[in-house]
């Protein structure tokens, strides 16, 4: 079944059930339902993650970033494909997804000199990378791969620690953690580029909260926090790519006395 | 006959004055040594006899040595000049009081009556009657009576100045100078006699006695001065202080009007408490447009007013933008709000104003309590669309349709309308919920946009096209010329499909579909229009992203995109560097009575020189749309050319030009000027005795407050010099009992010199 919202103006708008938690059978039934009012210029428009391959495992969380873009549709204004792209660094139509996740359960070999240059010159003009250490490493297997690879790609720019008023926290939800399927670190980091944050590194496995197995089942349960961490890390994933989107919009004057009083 | 006056004592030996000198000392020694050869003289009496004989033959010796003689002068005393220095600016033409005759006419016959005077003291000087309008030309009482005063300034120090030069080189010195004004000086001493000009004046070494013409009484309402900045930043409050001098007006409220070319801007009521009273009233108001604009501040005329033209001012008000206040409304978060957003934040001037879409009405969050979990706030489309929208210089509103009824604008749709039609500026881009195939009929700016809905979108990736207007067009000039512009659009990658518009009758498409056709013409992808005073542009794309972002892939860097945005929204603006035509009045203010100089720069598609392009310019009543003036002429090669008009009435004008080349049109533009009623001169009606009393002070001259007083009460320097003639040298040794006491003195010296014993 092709998941591919292809509404257009006439379609009746239904709203979906207000769930939080979805078996396959209702998520695909939901799905089909969307109100896609109306088409954008083929798929280009749309948000549409890109996954990087590497030389490791790539794609064991292609569920998890299919059912965020899934999310997406269904919780904001955002219009998604939900397939997820797999790409090469130096692949031409890199720089057609400004929307870049790379991940992996374990670590991956080094880029090549060209991937590194394509990435580099793919964040400095604009683009957005998820990174998220799916096997919740630290110092060793994705983390230590990352680091070395993002020295490579930024070295003007290393990661540090996103406080938690950072306007990713707010882009559409109100966080104040940011947990996936671990809460192994309580804070992003991030790397800048003219304070805006072009690489994002999780060591919580953001999209394994999200991932689901071949039977439609969640693969993992999220610990501790369980159902409700599997939300907030949803939430969280929502905020990444809303932020891709509009970047520092909820930063904006305009914004900052509802969400200073929300925070209260 | 000789006639001498004068005499001096001289020597007249031949001898040089080294000899005279040594042979006068020996004479002394020898004295000094005669006189200590009887110091031993025993008595007293003896000694000081030789002692007097001998001191006495020494200065008859003395005497012939000299040779004295008596020098017969002939001198002549030299007349020192007085200068009468009588202001004749156009005020001096004011009464002196009411119903009296003019200061001019007071003065000449001031000069009439002290005629008798100058003439008592002709021997010692010379008196000069000087106008000064402020060049200084001789004058008469008959003169002053035939030909009224003038001059549209008064410049008392300029006058003094120029009457001190005429020291310099000539033979008779200046020993005062009396000055005949009222005082109102409107060149350096406008302000007082203070700094530089006071010490020149204390260092004029020459008395000028001051004599102020005209008293007070007068009935009169002067605009004094307006005081404003020469720009002001538009959408932004500007003060302008009017300064209302009242006279004959106690207890009087008065109405003061300020209008824009015609058309009232504010009006408020000065009441003026004593019959002398300046009142500075204060206008606040917000420039909506930027350009050239001229301001008229006005009171009414009352009967008894002695000047009635000193009742309006006009000033010429530039205005400008600050940084350009964009509004960006998407209807969703996408791509191409993304790259939009992140070029506007990087443009230090442009200040972003934005709200998005980022939930549909239908939509589930998945929070329990959303207000406290999410971070939405709502749309605040009335304060935005109603209260707020011309506080934007540009609206730029981003696949945003009319299907939620949530955010729906088409109850603003007057709103925005009358936003562009007043001047403002707007840029709509496609999308499916801009231009998706039903919006045409619901879409709230349908009546503000170039373009209408023609049809199902084309989702064929496709390389935009430049059209021939936009070869030439600021937007889309992405390079230094049409070649580079074009290739540097080709140069772009293809983006991913768009909608199919229509173009409105008078706008124009820059850019254009490779293939696409609507109606027999290149589906329109750019699109621009004038609507009212306002701008507007479509853009029938939500893939512009793809001149962002992907453009990057080939690893060329270009700023191609943020170029176009650069450049579109200096358009929108109305830019004044983006206009081929740039048309300058020169001044912007203009005195009356002077010609009205515009300086008109016509430029090339390219913005390169138009030489020999063919300029027309009208001068224009901005109060009823009357052709005051018109001139033509070829442009010279750089494209310039200067116009001046004879001087029009007072009130404020419209200058506006156009050029052709080639028989194409090259662009129109505009400026405004302001032509005052009456000058700084005519302005003010009052006797500045102050400012003349301080004058006399400084200098060391005298003050007198009427034209009534007499010459011999004005301080003047005594000529100081005096001229040699002729001398005669009368010798006074040449007499014989001078040699017979010489004589006399020696033969008495050696007899007693015998008697008392000595050889």
């Amino acid at each position: 079944m092709n998941l591919v919202p292809r509404g257009n103006n006439n379609a009746p708008t239904v709203v979906p059930p207000r769930l939080p938690m979805l078996s396959r059978r209702a998520f695909l039934a939901a799905a089909g339902a969307l109100p896609f009012s109306a088409r954008a210029f083929g798929d280009a428009s749309r948000f549409i993650p890109a996954i990087v391959k590497h030389g490791g495992r790539w794609d064991v969380r292609a569920s998890g970033l299919r059912r965020l873009a899934w999310e997406l549709q269904r919780r904001t204004s955002v219009e998604v494909q939900l397939e997820a792209h797999p790409l090469a660094l130096d692949s031409p139509r890199l720089f057609e997804h400004p929307f870049l996740y790379l991940s992996s359960d374990g670590d991956f070999p080094p880029f090549s000199q060209a991937e590194v240059e394509s990435l580099r010159r793919y964040l400095t003009f604009g683009g957005f990378l998820f990174a998220d250490a799916n096997d919740g490493s630290d110092g060793a297997g994705f983390d230590a791969s990352f680091r070395r690879e993002i020295a490579r790609v930024l070295p003007q720019s290393p990661p540090a620690s996103l406080p938690v008023n950072h306007v990713i926290f707010k882009s559409f939800f109100l966080l104040d953690s940011a947990p996936g399927r671990f809460l192994n670190k309580p804070n992003l980091d991030a790397c800048l580029i003219n304070k805006r944050a072009a690489v994002v590194y999780s060591q919580n496995d953001v999209m394994g909260a999200l991932n689901r197995d071949v039977s439609g089942t969640w693969e993992f349960e999220p610990s501790p926090g369980g159902q409700r961490q599997r939300e907030v890390a949803t939430r969280l994933a929502i905020n990444l790519a809303m932020y891709a989107l509009c970047l520092d919009y909820k930063d904006d004057a305009v914004h900052l006395p509802v969400i200073m009083n929300r925070r209260r | 006959m000789e006639a001498f006056d004068q005499w001096k004592l001289v020597s007249l030996s031949p001898l040089p004055l080294a000899a005279l000198s040594g042979l006068v000392i020996a004479l002394i020694l020898g004295v000094v040594f005669a006189c200590w050869g009887v110091r031993t003289e025993a008595t007293r009496r003896r000694r000081w006899i030789l002692w007097t004989l001998r001191v006495l033959a020494g200065i008859a010796a003395l005497f012939f040595l000299l040779e004295p003689g008596l020098r017969r002068l002939q001198v002549a005393r030299v007349k020192n000049r007085v200068a009468v220095l009588v202001d004749r600016s156009g005020s001096m033409g004011f009464p002196v009081e009411s119903r009296g005759p003019s200061r001019n006419d007071a003065v000449a016959k001031a000069l009439e009556s002290l005629a008798p005077d100058m003439k008592a003291l002709e021997d010692r000087y010379a008196f000069e009657t000087w106008g000064f309008d402020p060049e200084l030309s001789p004058t008469t009482p008959e003169s002053l009576l035939s030909e009224p005063p003038r001059a549209s300034r008064t410049d008392l120090f300029a006058a003094l100045r120029a009457i001190k030069a005429g020291d310099s080189g000539g033979a008779r010195k200046l020993s005062g100078v009396i000055l005949f004004s009222d005082g109102v000086d409107n060149a350096d001493l406008s302000s007082g006699l203070t700094g530089r000009p006071k010490q020149m004046l204390e260092a004029l070494g020459v008395p000028v006695t001051t004599v102020a013409v005209g008293k007070g009484g007068l009935t009169d309402l002067a605009i004094e001065a307006v005081k404003v900045d020469d720009f002001a930043f538009v959408r932004n409050s500007i003060s302008a202080e009017v300064e209302l001098h009242g006279r004959g007006f106690g207890d009087q409220a008065v109405q003061v009007v300020l209008k824009r070319e015609g058309q009232i801007v504010a009006s408020k009521v000065a009441t003026f408490k004593t019959d002398d009273e300046t009142q500075t009233v204060k206008f606040t108001f917000t420039p909506d447009q930027t350009g050239r604009f001229v301001y008229t501040v006005s009171v009414p005329v009352y009967p008894a007013e002695v000047v009635a033209e000193n009742n309006t001012r006009s000033f010429a008000l530039k205005v400008i933008r600050d940084r350009v206040r964009v509004l960006l409304v998407a209807g969703r978060p996408t791509w191409d709000e993304r790259f939009l957003r992140g070029v506007l934040r990087q443009d230090a001037n442009v200040e972003l104003i934005s709200f998005y879409i980022l939930r549909n009405g239908n939509d589930n969050s998945g929070a329990l309590d959303e207000p406290r979990e999410l971070s939405l706030i709502p749309f605040p489309r009335e304060e935005i669309f109603q209260k707020k929208i011309d506080t934007f210089d540009v609206v730029i509103v981003l696949n945003f349709g009319s299907e939620d009824q949530q955010v729906s604008l088409v109850g603003f749709r007057d709103d925005i309308e009358r936003y562009v039609q007043n001047g403002g500026a707007f840029a709509y881009l496609g999308g499916d919920r801009s231009f998706g195939e039903s919006q045409s009929s619901k879409n709230p700016f349908e009546n503000v946009l170039p373009v209408t809905t023609a049809g199902p979108a084309s989702l064929e990736p496709f390389v935009a096209k430049l059209t021939a207007a936009g070869e030439r067009h600021p937007i889309t000039a992405l390079g230094t010329g049409s070649a580079t512009s074009e290739a540097a659009w080709g140069a772009f990658p293809a983006i991913p499909g768009m909608n199919l518009t229509r173009a409105k009758p008078g706008a124009t498409v820059l850019l254009s579909h490779p293939s696409a056709v609507v109606d027999g013409a290149p589906a329109p992808l750019l699109t621009i229009s004038e609507i009212g005073r306002g701008r507007s542009m479509a853009i029938s794309t939500d893939g512009t992203w793809y001149w962002a972002f992907p453009s990057h892939a080939s690893g060329a860097p270009t700023r191609n995109y943020e170029r176009f945005w650069n450049n579109a929204i200096r358009w929108l603006v109305r830019d004044p560097d983006l206009t081929t035509l740039s048309v300058t009045a020169d001044p912007a203010s203009v005195e009356p009575g002077k010609p009205v100089g515009v300086v008109v720069i016509a430029r090339q598609p390219d913005y390169q020189p138009a030489p020999g392009a063919k300029i027309s310019v009208e001068l224009i009543d901005a109060d009823d749309g009357h052709v005051v003036g018109q001139h033509s002429a070829l442009a010279d090669e750089d494209g310039t050319m200067r116009f001046e008009f004879p001087p029009p009435p007072a009130g404020a004008y419209k200058l506006v030009g156009k050029a052709t080349k080639d028989d194409k049109v090259l662009g129109e533009s505009s400026d405004a000027v302001a032509v005052r009623a009456v000058g700084p001169e005519l302005a003010d009606a009052r006797v500045n005795s102050a400012l003349l009393s301080e004058i006399a002070k400084t200098t060391g001259g005298a003050f007198f407050d009427s034209t009534s007083f007499s010459l011999s009460d004005v301080p003047l320097r005594e000529p100081p010099l005096v001229e040699v003639g002729r001398s005669k040298d009368q010798p006074l040794s040449d007499r014989w009992y001078w040699l017979t006491m010489l004589i006399v003195v020696l033969g008495l010296e050696w007899a007693v010199r015998r008697r008392f014993g000595y050889i």
